[in-house]
């Protein structure tokens, strides 16, 4: 019996591979972006198959969320990276855009195995010669990713920031924008105006 | 919208003529060019645009030509990725970064094609101990992105230390590495400048629309700089004597990430340093269109080898011959007891994969295979018959030892059954199993294991049933060390495999030491705040309401809006976040290699 499924085994990779090469990558999303809101966005640019989040159990904190898009082919995929690469594309919020890859087999929750790998495994001794190699290379493993981990803190600091300025900058502008609505509205630029003899009205 | 003038806008230029053949006399051969402002000198390592894979092909270029009919064409003498050849590897420890170079005589060898094929300059440094070899310098061993001392003969398909004098008629001191190119060779130049040509239009609008990009990602840099102190700090924390070195590796780090932002005024998208993840966007625009014409030479050499057979009867004849396979492994283990079957099965089908697997890589490949099939078939049944005869003595010897023994993790034995009743859902489990102390979590797996295989090395190295989870990849996870959460069915068990894993070494494939503690769970659900949307305060409440029921929010930003000019801060900070995970994971693949060099045992 065993033999008989190998073949299946090694369609359903390769049936896995066709889906890896359809499907994209988007990050940087905003906790309100939905299912609905994801598959509407991108069905611009072709059908979308299926969307499919991927959770974050381990780093705390505001992690942006990020989601597999499966498109219809592979060519659709690589338009859609295309069209939202070329314009920020916004999705549930603005100013900060959202960013498309092509996605990558491990980026996948339910990939089969790959058919024909061999695995091996060994206890080491403390007396083997590669014992103490290994205790290296299992605090080197540490290591890298405390490392990893303040690179994500010190990445999510700098989009605070980023994020603060950008408020500042909007309020000055929204309240510059109020300001030339208020004195539209209440008639100082119309008196000023023709006071000083000018046209300021746009309908010509 | 300006893509399409880039791709025409690639530069190239010849180089150093070399010499005239052909039957007219009228193949002008040469010694260099310069090919989207990147300079080819023969013989250097190459990346090679592949199509369907993931990864680009690396070679040598050993010959370099213009026809009559001014096709400009490549000889590319081929590197092998350790993947590419894991049959004939056996249990042969690679380096992380080793490449073999193909020898001998046969398909696979070297190919001609395109020169629009070559997807950037590699730089490979040979390690060999030979005495034709130079040696190389330490800094060059660090600036290497690959390296190799070994040669896989494709003709007899076999793994070789020693070098031969001449690799496809090419004298081997060409082909190891250079000594006048030794010092010269300005390996981060080129890097640099390829990336700065990998840059996307949209990118050079990045920088349109931020004048002083320069001035804030040196800041930036220093940042990194300052962070040197703070992460030492942390690392002290975790008692350990790696602590000073990181420092100084870290400053280094910046002092790089300088030196690359300085010659670099135009940030690219994505550094192309790594195509190995095979998603630099700028390669592959115009290498698809070179392919399409591989793709037709490909057809046209097929037609002069009139018995080419179809594609059908290849795969037909490589499943036959893994049948051939199979039933000698089943007589041989026989004696051994079923529970080998399996495993070996899984080698079985390795080459049939394998077959298939080139199918789709290199047409020359696929094509002299299926000339030479007849052979094959007796080639593998050969090989197989070798091979299963070398191992099985070896399994004899393993059962009697007991310390240290080498297990081959197949699938465990209610595996199968266990997909066949509904379990809750994995975030229920999960959370029950983290309450109650039976969640683990695992690092320095191969990143590319499946959870089943993850559920597999468990119950070989603890003789426990679990349920185990790779967590998936995201935009930032490390390339070297997968990460899997494994639900114990006792907290007992989990402890004990902790102990386990901690006292002793657990040792996978590739010299992974695997790590395991105590998973740490953030509270699922989504995030409550998210740092780059703005709402204007008078407006958020209504906005607010509006979005909860909308779906259809999205809109691409024009040019010349304040939300398009703050996007663009955020495609710059994007970009640089990119830029400085791919410096810090190359990092730490340099410092795993160093150690696993270090590595006694297979």
């Amino acid at each position: 019996m065993h033999y008989s499924m190998e073949p299946t085994a090694e369609a359903k990779y390769a049936a896995f591979e066709e889906k890896v090469k359809r499907t994209i990558f988007v990050d940087n999303l905003s906790p309100q972006v939905t299912e609905p809101v994801l598959k509407k966005a991108l069905d611009q640019f072709g059908t979308v198959e299926s969307v499919s989040f991927i959770p974050n159990y381990l780093e705390a904190g505001n992690i942006p969320c990020c989601a597999l898009v499966e498109m219809e082919n592979a060519e659709k995929a690589k338009k859609v990276i295309s069209s939202i690469t070329q314009f920020p594309f916004m999705m549930a919020g603005m100013p900060r855009p959202v960013r498309g890859r092509l996605a990558e087999a491990e980026m996948f929750d339910d990939r089969p195995v790959k058919p024909g790998r061999k695995i091996h495994c060994r206890w080491l001794d403390p007396s083997d010669p590669d014992f103490e190699v290994a205790k290296k290379l299992k605090y080197l493993t540490q290591k890298h990713a405390a490392e990893a981990s303040f690179l994500l803190k010190q990445q999510l600091n700098r989009e605070e920031k980023l994020h603060n300025q950008q408020v500042e900058t909007l309020k000055a502008n929204f309240k510059k924008y109020e300001m030339i609505i208020g004195v539209l509205s209440d008639k100082t630029a119309q008196n000023l105006a023709d006071h000083y003899g000018m046209r300021i009205s746009d309908d010509s | 919208m300006v893509q399409a003038n880039e791709i025409e806008s690639i530069g190239f230029k010849w180089g150093k003529k070399r010499g005239i053949g052909g039957k007219k006399k009228d193949v002008q051969f040469y010694e260099s060019f310069t090919y989207d402002d990147v300079e080819y000198e023969l013989y250097d390592s190459v990346y090679v645009y592949a199509e369907c894979e993931a990864e680009p092909y690396i070679g040598k270029l050993i010959k370099i030509w213009e026809n009559s009919d001014k096709t400009k064409k490549i000889k590319i003498l081929w590197f092998f990725r350790p993947c590419e050849i894991s049959n004939f590897l056996e249990d042969d420890k690679t380096l992380e970064n080793e490449l073999f170079l193909a020898s001998g005589e046969g398909a696979g060898l070297a190919n001609v094609n395109p020169l629009e094929t070559i997807a950037g300059k590699c730089n490979v440094v040979c390690i060999s101990k030979d005495s034709r070899n130079p040696q190389p310098s330490n800094e060059e061993l660090e600036m290497a992105d690959f390296i190799f001392y070994r040669t896989f003969d494709v003709g007899r398909r076999v793994i070789l230390d020693k070098i031969d004098d001449k690799i496809a008629a090419i004298d081997i001191k060409f082909l190891l590495n250079r000594v006048s190119i030794q010092k010269s060779n300005a390996v981060p130049d080129s890097n640099d400048n390829t990336t700065a040509n990998a840059a996307v239009a949209d990118v050079a609008a990045d920088k349109n629309a931020l004048p002083d990009s320069n001035v804030s990602s040196a800041s930036d840099n220093e940042k990194i700089a300052h962070l040197t102190p703070s992460l030492v700090k942390q690392k002290s924390s975790l008692g350990e004597k790696h602590a000073s070195n990181l420092g100084v590796e870290l400053g280094e780090m910046a002092k790089k990430a300088r030196q690359e932002s300085m010659s670099n005024d135009k940030i690219s998208s994505r550094s192309k340093g790594d195509p190995v993840r095979g998603e630099s966007k700028a390669v592959k625009v115009p290498a698809i269109e070179f392919q399409a014409e591989k793709k037709v030479k490909a057809t046209m050499d097929s037609g002069r080898s009139s018995d080419r057979p179809s594609k059908q009867a290849k795969l037909d004849d490589s499943l036959k011959a893994s049948d051939d396979r199979k039933k000698i492994v089943q007589k041989l283990n026989l004696d051994s007891g079923g529970s080998d079957v399996k495993a070996v099965n899984r080698t079985a089908t390795a080459s049939e994969e394998k077959s298939k697997r080139k199918l789709t890589k290199d047409p020359h490949w696929t094509e002299n295979i299926s000339s030479k099939k007849p052979k094959l078939d007796e080639k593998l049944t050969e090989l197989a018959n070798g091979k299963l005869l070398e191992e099985s003595p070896r399994e004899a010897s393993n059962v009697s030892k007991t310390a240290n023994q080498k297990v081959e993790v197949t699938r465990r034995p209610e595996a199968d059954k266990s997909k066949w009743f509904k379990r809750p859902p994995w975030e229920e489990r999960m959370q029950n199993a983290h309450a109650e102390g039976r969640l683990v979590l695992l690092q320095n797996l191969d990143p590319s294991y499946t959870s089943a295989e993850v559920e597999d090395i468990v119950w070989h190295a603890f003789k426990e049933n679990c349920t185990a989870k790779m967590i998936q990849r995201t935009a930032f996870s490390s390339p070297h060390s997968g990460q899997a959460f494994v639900i114990f069915k006792t907290s007992e068990a989990a402890k004990i495999a902790l102990t386990k894993l901690d006292e002793s070494c657990l040792l996978l494939s590739n010299g992974r030491p695997l790590v395991g503690s105590i998973a740490t769970l953030r509270l699922p659900g989504k995030p409550s705040t998210f740092f780059g949307h703005i709402y204007i305060d008078k407006l958020r409440l209504q906005m607010q309401r509006e979005m909860k029921e909308a779906v259809s929010t999205s809109h691409c930003s024009q040019p010349n809006t304040i939300e398009y000019d703050m996007a663009m801060d955020w495609r710059l900070l994007q970009e640089r976040v990119d830029l400085e995970w791919t410096k810090l994971y190359k990092q730490q693949g340099q410092e795993l290699r160093k150690l696993k060099a270090n590595l006694k045992s297979k």
